[in-house]
C-alpha cells in the first residue's frame, strides 16, 4: 500500500473533476472520454490500496473493454438522433490542468517524497494465490452463481437476437 | 498529513453521491448508465478500502469487487442492448421517450 498524500491528492482531484465532467457535459463522446479517465483513476486508486490485481482488471474492463460497448452503441444510435454541438473549452482547461499539476508534482514534488522500489512490495505469487483461494474456495458459490448469471446473459442476447431477426 | 481510510471512504461517497445526481439530472440514457457505472466505482473504492485497511488477511473485498466488476459489465451489455432494441423503434435517446417496455 502507497500511503502518500501527493498521490492521492492527485487521483483524488483527477477521478472527481472527471466524474462531474463526464456527468455534467452535454456531448456523449465527451462524457464517454471522461468516464475512461474516471475508471483509469479507480485503478490508480486500488493499485495505491495495495491491489494491484483489481486495479489491473478495472483497467482492462472498465477502462478497455466498456467504453468500446458503450461507444458502438453511441455509433448506432447517436447518429440518427439530432447531433448537439458544445463548446470543449471547459473540458480543455481541465485537461490543461490536471496534465499541469500531474508534470509539476512528478518532476518537482515527486522525486524527493516518493521512491517506489521502497514502497511497493512485489509478492505477487501470494497476492494470486489469495485471490485464488477466495474464487475457488472461500466464494465459489458466488463464483459459480456469478457464472450462472452471465450465461444466463448470453442465453438472453442470443434469444433476443433470434426474436429481432425473425420480426 | 498521513492519509486515513476516511479519505478514501469520502472519495468513494463523492463518486456515488455525483453518480446519483448524474442519474437523476441527465436524460440521455447512455449518459445515465454512465452515472451509475461512476456510481458503481465508488462503491468497488469503498470496498477495496474497507479490505485494504480492515486487517484483511483472505482478501475477501478484493474478490468481492472482482464479482462486482463482472457484474457491471454484464449489467452494462444488457442495458445497452435493451437500450438499443428500444431505440430502433422511437429514434429517440431521450429517457422519457421509454415509458414502457
Amino acid at each position: 500500500m502507497i500511503n502518500n498524500p501527493v498521490v492521492f491528492y492527485i487521483a483524488s482531484f483527477l477521478i472527481i473533476g472527471f466524474a462531474l465532467l463526464s456527468v455534467f457535459l452535454k456531448n456523449i463522446i465527451y462524457s464517454l472520454l471522461c468516464a475512461v479517465m474516471v475508471f483509469f483513476s479507480a485503478s490508480i486508486f486500488f493499485y495505491i490500496l495495495g491491489s494491484e490485481y483489481n486495479a489491473i482488471i478495472q483497467a482492462a474492463i472498465y477502462g478497455l473493454a466498456i467504453p468500446v460497448i458503450i461507444g458502438l452503441s453511441i455509433m448506432f444510435t447517436t447518429g440518427k438522433a439530432k447531433s448537439r454541438k458544445e463548446s470543449i473549452l471547459p473540458m480543455i482547461i481541465f485537461f490543461a490542468c490536471a496534465l499541469f499539476i500531474m508534470a509539476f508534482v512528478s518532476l518537482v514534488m515527486l522525486p524527493d517524497s516518493f521512491h517506489v522500489m521502497e514502497l511497493v512490495p512485489f509478492n505477487s505469487y501470494d497476492v494470486i494465490s489469495e485471490f485464488a483461494r477466495g474464487i475457488y474456495i472461500d466464494y465459489v458459490w458466488a463464483f459459480e452463481l456469478l457464472s450462472l448469471l452471465l450465461t444466463i446473459v448470453i442465453a438472453g442476447f442470443t434469444l433476443f437476437r433470434i426474436k429481432g431477426g425473425k420480426s | 498529513m498521513e492519509i486515513t481510510m476516511y479519505h478514501y471512504l469520502f472519495i468513494g461517497l463523492i463518486l456515488f453521491l455525483i453518480g446519483v445526481i448524474g442519474s437523476v439530472l441527465v436524460k440521455n440514457v447512455i449518459k445515465l448508465l454512465i452515472a451509475i457505472e461512476i456510481m458503481l466505482t465508488g462503491i468497488n473504492i469503498n470496498f477495496i478500502t474497507f479490505a485494504a485497511y480492515c486487517g484483511n488477511d483472505k482478501f475477501d473485498g478484493f474478490v468481492l469487487v472482482l464479482f462486482y466488476t463482472a457484474l457491471g459489465a454484464a449489467e452494462l451489455a444488457v442495458a445497452l442492448y435493451l437500450f438499443y432494441l428500444m431505440f430502433r423503434k422511437k429514434e429517440s435517446e431521450n429517457i422519457e421517450s421509454y415509458t414502457e417496455l
